[in-house]
């Protein structure tokens, strides 16, 4: 229906059989699907016809189920070499993996959205490089804003040291762009001021697996497939991972996989696995742990534990211990491994651990996190109990839900059940993170944690937390690349506030029309201890860009320029050029190269994407998407790696890549595939083996069995545990935009179905505060903890919460953001969830900010508010927008 | 053949008139011009007509183009009065070929063009748009809605338009547009495209 934003088509056009055909992959989620893309020129009015002759599928109209449909959304109109073209872009129905029927979500499924076209909303693409004169961001040259940012870049430098130089950006906008950007801000600036979209500080995003000896991403899809009992924590994949569930997860289980899932809200994948015999752990923000613990608990009580595996792949006393002797232990993971806080002696020392702790005896546990202690047997018989002789092969996923709550503990505590369980290591027997965004990082530079000033006991330096440096007035220039800073950190509005100062409250404004009072001016500032704000997006930004930047530099993105990327399952593909930029604007890679050669930095001559890909190869060598090999075959074969890649199209080839005897190249199924043969006499020519290919990532190969206490989470927990009306406040993202949030407020129908914030509340919460759907509704809080400092103390029980709080560390900052409530049967009770990153109402203002002590992330998903009535949305009483209905429709 | 919209042009190109009929087709005696028009003309059966259209007028690129002008069937599909609440009623529309298959329910509840003393009489074409699921026999009473698809879960919420509740489809569920004359329900158009169609009235 016709909607202020959205106005549904009739009909479509269709490629025509000589439309050029060009390969790529979804610019969004970890799945990364592939897609075809179908252009053919505007002029002449050759579109295709109906029938399997006439048009590019060879398909006749109407198409079958699954056919190769175009729906309006997946059309659009784009310049390719300055002339008009239409594009089709749907899931590539011919490609043998990832999206193996072709199957899209609605965020790729509309992807052709994106697609820069005057006509649509997304029209305000930057185009031009801007610099704020007389407060107002005006166009400029390219030549003129980079000198300035050079200029002032060099001052910041020289006169306050490299750490007064920040940088903050995406970690996943490509291989080429990552690279290149990492390469400037840690090997040239070498500065320790550098972190990632999603974290304060350059840290590890799953400690606990780290500590075990666990890639992030070793399962292959078919893994989460076959596995007979699959764990998912803190992530319902039919809202998220789509079509890894679609495609993979819900085969399984329409297979017999026994599916448990433990998250706050029943969406539709906990819906349909519980309707074919899964199981719903409903468990309470933050006490992840618990559960986990007393499921462990009752493996082990039961002796259901996978003693063969563990004799086999499991650290005892001697290998924990090992190769800790020496040195300075100043890596983040050996101070964890040696703290004494989780290092054990092997399984029967975690097992002792394990069953003197109180907290961890199902009953206790169940009543802390409001799960049924029914369910929680039930769980541990499903992953654990062998059924007649046999083991159950046992998967577990873990993700933000559960990794963000209670960083450190509960990665410690997952990693443990699943070394007990026999996940890891074998076909449907793996443990691994469902993930978010695509995997495009590559490192161009060392992170130098050494010029950290941030410490914890000891001599432990923790990478420096960007926004408590910032906070202090140490960041003088702030260099932020494709991300929103503001809205996507912990008690955002603070934050948003001290920006503020530091930038456009600063006296020293830009008031000239010459080159050099410019630059005068803003080194002014940094040198009264304000901040110069440059920011490189596609988009202009509310309001790191719109209302903080000095400089923007506007970037060419997908479909705009050829990229490599990998996705959940380490699977490389080339995302071809289909389209020219808007205006001027430049893809990342080539905005810093030109910075870098103003700043007087060496090895940045590249010419092209493929340039930068072919350098960067060799720093990729030895990780789980080691492409280095492809390189090395296209140049045997007289091509450039950008084409060899491209000849994998859609179906790519799973990183670490190798290369056989015969010159061809062979990718890799899963990490730690204990069942895999390698070549006897080692890699060959320029192979390289990795030891996480057949083993886990430890110091000896085999699983660190961790423990995880309780104790170092809950007195933080506890002080947070709802008082009075307060509800717990957690948040997240919906399918319909997971992943797409920096195009979606331009994509009409996604905006149509989502056109503000909501509030999810349970009905008898809404009841009892007069609140019904479509009221608008006032979410707030006094008690958004925040951090005064890093940290401050000398003692290790000054290294909690609690101790911050005795040591005045602890400031409680207050935070408020409007939302659209919808009363649901799918959320638990006592909890609300709202979308994390909504751009104009920031949940993420509500969620404490406090890091994990121990490894300096976010618990983003933790935190507490009020709720009430403020009136009626626009939403209650008309029909256009939005939907009162569950989510948990079967 | 090089086939334009005269509905398409209407909307792209803001020089053609918005209201008032451009060229004169046989079907109908007018050229409709916009949606509404489109929808508020009634005709037993779909007809097409080719005619030909300026596009850019005024222009050095003003050209003569022919234009496939076609209009929903007026077909009638139920009394009101025979309605049973959350009891839907199949029905095939704009034609009887594939994906023409869409129900009509009377839900007891205001919904987005909604017919009847409490606009609570809808209908929607029954394939999924996401990959084409067939959605017949999901109507849930409790939540107003259509789904979950077999396929890939998708759900849509009656009472809005068929917006998508939970799922992947790229659009909402076309609704069929209804006109009530005495107790006769007529279904007189499709808003949103279709699945497995390029055009709603080349099915």
């Amino acid at each position: 229906m016709a909607t202020p934003y959205y106005i549904p088509e009739s009909n479509v056009p269709l490629p025509p059989k000589d439309a050029d055909v060009i390969t790529t992959a979804c610019d969004y989620c970890i799945v990364a699907c592939g897609y075809k893309v179908y252009r053919w020129p505007v002029a002449g009015n050759k579109n295709g016809g109906a029938s399997a002759d006439t048009n590019a599928f060879g398909e006749d109209f109407p198409v079958a189920p699954l056919g190769p449909w175009v729906a309006p959304n997946q059309h659009n109109v784009v310049l390719h070499k300055g002339e008009p073209h239409h594009v089709v872009i749907i899931p590539d129905k011919d490609t043998k993996y990832v999206n193996t029927d072709g199957d899209s979500s609605l965020r790729g499924g509309c992807i052709a959205q994106k697609c820069y076209n005057p006509q649509t909303p997304t029209r305000d693409r930057l185009k031009t490089p801007m610099m704020r004169i007389y407060g107002i961001l005006q166009p400029v040259p390219w030549e003129f804003a980079l000198d300035v940012a050079a200029e002032v870049g060099k001052h910041v430098i020289k006169k306050h040291g490299d750490n007064a130089y920040g940088v903050k950006t995406f970690s996943y906008q490509y291989i080429e762009n990552t690279y290149a950007i990492s390469k400037y801000a840690l090997r040239h600036i070498n500065t320790a001021n550098f972190t990632f979209h999603d974290t304060p500080s350059d840290v590890s995003s799953t400690p606990g697996f780290r500590d075990a000896g666990f890639d992030n991403f070793g399962p292959s899809y078919e893994d989460w497939m076959n596995a007979e009992t699959l764990f998912i924590c803190g992530t319902d994949p039919y809202e998220t991972k789509t079509i890894l569930w679609t495609q993979w997860i819900m085969k399984g289980i329409q297979n017999g996989q026994k599916a448990i899932l433990m998250v706050p809200r029943r969406t539709a994948g906990v819906a349909y696995a519980e309707e074919n015999g899964g199981l719903w752990l409903d468990v309470t923000p933050g006490t992840d742990l618990l559960v986990v613990n007393a499921i462990a608990r009752t493996i082990v009580e039961n002796g259901w534990e996978d003693s063969e595996w563990i004799k086999k792949w499991v650290n005892d006393k001697w290998g924990s211990s090992s190769g800790f002797g020496q040195g300075t232990r100043n890596t983040p993971w050996q101070w964890r491994t040696t703290w004494g806080k989780f290092q054990t002696k092997g399984f029967k020392d975690w097992k002792k651990w394990l069953l003197a702790q109180d907290e961890f005896k199902v009953e206790n546990a169940a009543k802390v996190a409001g799960v049924d202690a029914k369910k929680i047997r039930t769980a541990a018989e499903w992953l654990a109990k062998p059924q007649g002789g046999k083991r159950p092969k046992t998967s577990i996923m873990i993700e933000k839900g559960f990794y963000w709550s209670n960083n450190t503990g509960n990665t410690q505590a997952i990693s443990a059940l699943g070394i007990i369980c026999g996940a890891g290591g074998r076909p449907g027997q793996v443990i691994g993170r469902a993930g978010g965004h695509q995997r495009g990082g590559q490192r161009g530079g060392k992170y130098p944690r050494n010029k950290s000033p941030m410490k914890l006991p000891g001599r432990r330096r923790r990478a420096l937390d960007t926004d408590t440096w910032t906070m202090s007035g140490h960041t003088r220039l702030a260099h932020v690349i494709g991300t929103t800073w503001i809205q996507s950190m912990c008690g955002s509005q603070v934050l948003a506030q001290r920006f503020e100062e530091l930038t456009v409250a600063n006296p020293h404004q830009v008031r000239s029309y010459d080159k050099q009072d410019i630059i005068d001016t803003l080194k002014a500032r940094a040198d009264s201890g304000g901040m110069v704000v440059v920011n490189q997006d596609i988009y202009l930004v509310d309001p790191i860009g719109n209302r903080y930047a000095d400089i923007i530099f506007p970037a060419a993105t997908w479909g705009e320029e050829t990229f490599m990327r990998a996705n959940g399952e380490r699977r490389l593909r080339l995302y071809n050029k289909f389209y020219d930029a808007p205006g001027d604007a430049k893809p990342d890679w080539w905005i810093i190269a030109q910075l870098a050669k103003r700043m007087g930095f060496d090895g940045f001559d590249w010419k092209n994407s493929n340039d930068v890909a072919e350098e960067a190869s060799r720093f990729s060598r030895g990780s789980r998407k080691d492409f280095h090999m492809i390189k090395v075959a296209a140049h045997r074969e007289g091509k450039t790696l950008h084409q060899k890649l491209g000849e994998f199209g859609t179906n790519g080839i799973q990183g670490p890549v190798f290369m056989k005897d015969d010159g061809s190249l062979m990718g890799t199924k899963r990490l730690h595939d204990t069942q895999r043969k390698l070549d006897p006499n080692g890699p060959q020519g320029a192979n390289m083996y990795n030891k996480k290919l057949t083993h886990f990532n430890s110091q000896t190969g085999r699983c660190n069995i961790q423990k995880s206490p309780w104790s170092l989470f809950s007195d933080y927990w506890e002080w947070l545990n709802p008082k009075g009306d307060e509800l717990w406040a957690t948040s997240g993202r919906t399918n319909e935009r997971w992943q797409s949030g920096f195009d979606d407020r331009r994509r009409p129908y996604v905006v149509q179905r989502w056109p503000e914030n909501y509030v999810e509340i349970h009905p008898d919460d809404a009841k009892s505060r007069g609140i019904e759907s479509g009221d608008m509704v006032m979410v707030y809080s006094d008690r958004v903890p925040s951090l005064k400092e890093t940290i401050v103390g000398v003692e290790g029980a000054d290294y909690s919460f609690s101790g911050q709080m005795k040591n005045g560390n602890v400031e409680l900052t207050r935070a408020a953001v409007t939302g659209v409530a919808h009363v649901t049967r799918h959320i638990k009770k006592g909890v609300i969830y709202m979308d994390f990153l909504h751009p104009e109402q920031p949940a993420n203002a509500i969620e404490g900010r406090i890091v994990d002590w121990i490894s300096g992330n976010y618990n983003y998903k933790m935190g507490v508010a009020k709720v009430k009535k403020i009136g009626e949305s626009a939403y209650k009483r008309t029909f256009r927008s939005m939907s009162w209905a569950p989510r948990d429709i079967i | 053949m090089t086939t334009l919209t005269t509905e398409a042009l209407a909307k792209t190109d803001p020089a053609l008139p918005q209201d008032k009929p451009a060229v004169k087709s046989k079907g109908h005696g007018k050229c409709l011009m916009n949606r509404r028009q489109f929808l508020l003309t009634s005709s037993a059966a779909t007809a097409t007509a080719t005619v030909m259209v300026m596009i850019n007028p005024g222009t050095p690129h003003a050209q003569q183009v022919p234009a496939v002008v076609a209009s929903y069937p007026r077909k009638f599909i139920a009394n009101l009065s025979e309605l049973k609440q959350d009891e839907p009623v199949d029905f095939t529309y704009p034609d009887d070929g594939a994906y023409s298959e869409s129900m009509i329910v009377k839900m007891g509840e205001a919904a987005g063009g909604g017919i009847g003393p409490n606009r609570d009489v809808v209908a929607f074409n029954y394939a999924c748009t996401h990959q084409g699921g067939d959605l017949s026999g999901s109507y849930k009473a409790d939540t107003k809605s259509l789904g979950a698809c077999p396929l890939h879960l998708s759900t849509y919420d009656l009472t809005r338009h068929g917006i998508l509740i939970s799922g992947q489809a790229y659009q909402s569920l076309p609704q069929v547009l209804l006109e009530l004359e005495g107790d006769k329900i007529y279904a007189v158009g499709v808003f949103g495209l279709i699945f497995g169609r390029a055009d709603n009235l080349q099915g």
